[in-house]
């Protein structure tokens, strides 16, 4: 069973890899990637070659390309001694046209097209754009610089390794004191008398590693993160994995007290502090608060994330979905052709032909009409406004579910154990729940982990017709926005959920029936 | 005599009956006439209600086919006309006089919802039909073969493990952002990785059937694995292909629908555009007519077209034939 188990999960992995590189190959090579900047403000106040150097900037930041400037490449040659500082100011302004250059910049101009052509780079010169005779038009400095097209192995292989980082102490450079880890029983941010164990590390990123607070799991950790791929226009710059995991809502004001002493009612989140270099200096609130450059905090904020909300929503829409589509499958096996029946197959062509769309709103103009709040509001303690969206995505699950499980028990009822328990005298009750229903339930037991999982997921047009902040949206918006980091990243987190389903229900079933087995030994 | 035979409810043709000697009809060995197409019309039409609801089907078809072509549509002909935008059916009557164009008011530029409607559920179908097509043939093909050939089965396999995880609308969007959003692009999309849900389900019922004792005995007869599939397996698989056609067709409605919802949608003015186009119409009193009625007559296309097939598929089982 193990050993299947881990040969299942390394296909599924593989499966995911498979995945991922189709997503990537269609969104960076077949997509037109000027559509990016489609949102981004900042590239259309660019002007003249100042737009194309955002560009290539952007396209490396993004993982398009690799892309080298000249003035790189002396600071390069600068730091590692093979030019001298003076060499390198004297070289680094550039002709504003080809024939305006000097010979020493003529000659670092060779070298640099030299190296970088011989890598396989394409050398791009931008001629300075005139105004006039005299005067260079705004953005319009001469640029020369060197790109190349990341090839999809590369780009794969940095997508995964950076997928899951671990911090370490020597992961910054510039701290006060030692790189270290220190442990305390009283965390600081309580006041320092509370008991409340916490790790802290000094030259990782994060200083808190381990600690509890009083959000559930309670016990927290920022050893290992987990970067999907950084978002440029649905969140910029966070990562899509804190996107889909981060509270939502207004702030939350709590008394904490800052490594300085301080202490305040504040809604910042200490025990999310990251290291940003040389920030203590930069603002006096900062330097009243913290001793160190460890000041980057988030928010505690009112809400769940969006993950949480689809989830809250989803789970408990699955569950009303099994108490009462389980039922209702049964009763209309067992009362075949009768009302209950032809009440039931009404209900499930209605579910089936009809657009999903249009029941939504049907749903959402019957609640509208019987009083119940129709949109979602984060601000709003209102309890009411969860029953549409749960409903509305209860009611295809129960047709679903009455709909298989029908079939699954019909097919049963013809088979011949029973027929043998029927006429051993069993009684039609005994049949049902005892015989019928435990081999009709396998295939739905299947389903069950799927159902939690993608429940995760949100669905989209439940959370869009009722306004609920979840994550089903994520993938529309980012597709909506051009967004690769985010259509990548949750393409690998659906990818990963499906593969955890399917593993997760052959491990189910196994364990609900004694007959399923998946290793070769029992067989 | 008769009184008993009531007294059981029980007809006189039940009764025993002199039948002459015969040589010629006693030589005659013959089995009742049986037509597979005309048996599943003969099941078809005995329900009642199915004549019903394929008269409807053909008002609806008529409307979508024929209507546009009698009719001259122009959305932007009453823009100018303030008084023509967003009426009732009662006030557009009013309007403009008894006309069936204003049967469910207007919209948004003073446009007849009416004809909008049947403008719109003609891409729609044509959409829904030209994927059911293409993706049924490719499907039953490919899905034959996958089951017929276990070489075919392990590549086939993985290659539906991996893309039943890339999201479809990922995928669509993607291919509607990289071309245009016209009919064209959305057939293609919708069809690339369509068929192969439909090839996965016909594979698993090739399975199913493939080593029954008729066809190993088939086999070992000597027919060809071309004959077997053609002659032994197909008539067992027609229901199947016209049950998963019942529920493909509309589906296809409905995913045209969600895809214009979420703004991926067709550039023509199709069901589901004229959804999202008047979703904001919804919440505002009295312009909820230009907002339903589109959403009220895909909802009876796709009900319509599921209950046909449905029963269709229920007609076409050789075993409902006695």
């Amino acid at each position: 069973m193990t050993k299947y188990l881990i040969k299942r999960i390394l296909h599924g992995l593989i499966s995911v890899v498979i995945v991922v590189a189709i997503v990537m190959t269609i969104i960076y090579s077949i997509m037109d990637r000027n559509l990016i900047f489609a949102q981004d403000s900042t590239y259309s106040h660019q002007k003249n070659n100042a737009k194309e150097i955002y560009k290539y900037t952007k396209w490396e930041e993004y993982g398009y390309l690799d892309y080298v400037t000249y003035a790189d490449y002396l600071l390069d040659l600068t730091n590692s001694g093979v030019i001298t500082e003076e060499t390198r100011s004297s070289v680094v302004g550039i002709g504003r046209t080809e024939d305006k250059d000097s010979e020493a910049v003529q000659e670092y101009i060779n070298k640099f097209k030299e190296f970088y052509e011989s890598q396989g780079y394409e050398v791009i010169r931008l001629d300075a754009v005139m105004l006039n005779a005299k005067k260079v038009a705004d953005g319009g400095q001469p640029r020369l610089f060197a790109f190349k097209q990341r090839p999809l192995v590369t780009r794969l292989w940095s997508y995964f390794s950076g997928l899951i980082t671990i911090d370490n102490i020597h992961n910054v450079e510039g701290i006060e004191g030692d790189p270290g880890i220190t442990f305390t029983w009283f965390d600081s941010v309580y006041g320092g008398d509370k008991f409340s164990p916490a790790i802290l590390g000094n030259g990782t990123t994060h200083r808190y590693l381990l600690y509890f607070d009083s959000k559930f799991p309670y016990l927290h950790q920022n050893i290992i993160t987990i970067n999907l791929g950084t978002s440029y226009s649905v969140n910029e710059g966070s990562d899509v994995f804190e996107t889909m995991n981060r509270a939502q809502g207004s702030y939350v004001k709590s008394t904490i007290t800052y490594p300085s002493g301080l202490t305040e009612e504040s809604a910042d989140d200490l025990h999310t502090a990251t290291f940003v270099k040389d920030s203590l200096e930069t603002s006096l609130v900062y330097e009243s608060r913290f001793v160190d450059d460890y000041t980057n905090v988030e928010t505690v904020k009112a809400n769940l994330s969006k993950i949480g909300f689809s989830f809250v929503i989803g789970i408990i829409a699955s569950l009303l979905a099994y108490f009462v589509g389980v039922p209702l499958g049964i009763m209309m096996s067992r009362k075949k052709d009768k009302l209950i029946d032809k009440l039931g197959t009404l209900y499930i062509i209605f579910i089936i032909a009809v657009p999903a769309l249009a029941y939504i709103f049907l749903f959402k103009a019957l609640g509208g009409k019987a009083g119940l709040p129709t949109t979602f509001n984060l601000e709003s303690a209102n309890k009411l406004m969860y029953i549409l969206p749960i409903v509305s995505l209860a009611l295809p699950q129960i047709a679903n579910l009455m709909k298989w499980l029908r079939r699954y028990m019909i097919d049963q009822m013809n088979s011949d154990y029973v027929k043998f328990a029927r006429s051993g005298g069993l009684s039609e009750g005994e049949i049902f729940s005892k015989h019928i229903l435990k081999n009709a339930a396998i295939p739905i037991i299947h389903g069950i982990p799927g159902t939690i999982l993608f429940a995760m997921t949100g669905a989209i047009i439940t959370e869009r017709v009722y306004v609920v902040p979840g994550a089903g949206n994520l993938l529309t918006e980012a597709i909506g926005k051009y967004d690769n980091g985010v259509i990548v990243g949750v393409t690998l987190f659906y990818a990963i959920l499906s593969i955890t389903a399917i593993i997760l229900g052959d491990v189910l079933i196994s364990i609900a029936d004694p007959r399923i087995s998946f290793s070769n030994k029992d067989r | 005599m008769t009184k008993e035979l009531e007294k059981y409810g029980l007809p006189e043709d039940e009764l025993f009956a002199r039948v002459d000697n015969s040589v010629f009809d006693s030589e005659k060995i013959m089995a009742p006439r049986y037509s597979y197409w005309h048996s599943v019309f003969r099941v078809f039409f005995r329900k009642r209600s199915n004549i019903v609801i394929l008269s409807l089907l053909g008002v609806l078809l008529a409307f979508t086919y024929i209507y546009p072509l009698v009719v001259e549509y122009d959305k932007y002909a009453n823009l100018m006309d303030t008084a023509a935008k967003h009426l009732s059916p009662l006030e557009s009557i009013r309007q403009f006089g008894f006309n069936i164009h204003w049967l469910l008011g207007s919209g948004a530029a003073g446009q007849s919802t009416f004809d909008a409607i049947w403008f719109g559920s003609r891409i729609s179908i044509s959409l829904a039909l030209i994927c059911g097509v293409i993706n049924l043939t490719i499907g039953v093909l490919v899905g034959a073969v996958w089951g017929f050939s276990k070489k075919v089965d392990i590549i086939m396999m993985e290659v539906y493990n991996i893309f039943a995880n890339v999201p479809y609308i990922l995928l669509v969007a993607v291919l509607v952002m990289i071309l245009t959003s016209s009919f064209g692009t959305m057939v293609f999309a919708l069809t690339i990785t369509g068929w192969l849900g439909i090839a996965y389900f016909i594979r698993m019922q090739v399975v199913i059937i493939r080593d029954r004792e008729y066809n190993l005995a088939s086999k070992c007869l000597g027919t060809s694995i071309v004959k077997i599939a053609l002659r032994n397996i197909l008539p067992f698989m027609t229901s199947i292909i016209v049950t998963i056609a019942a529920t493909e067709i509309p589906s296809y409605i409905s995913m045209e629908v969600f895809l214009a919802y979420i703004g991926m949608g067709l550039s023509d003015m199709s069901l589901g555009r004229l959804i999202y186009e008047a979703e904001s119409a919804m919440v505002t009193p009295g312009w909820g007519f230009e907002f339903w009625s589109p959403v009220v007559i895909s909802s009876i296309i796709t009900i319509v077209l599921y209950v046909v097939g449905q029963n269709l598929g229920d007609a076409s089982d050789p075993r409902t034939h006695m």
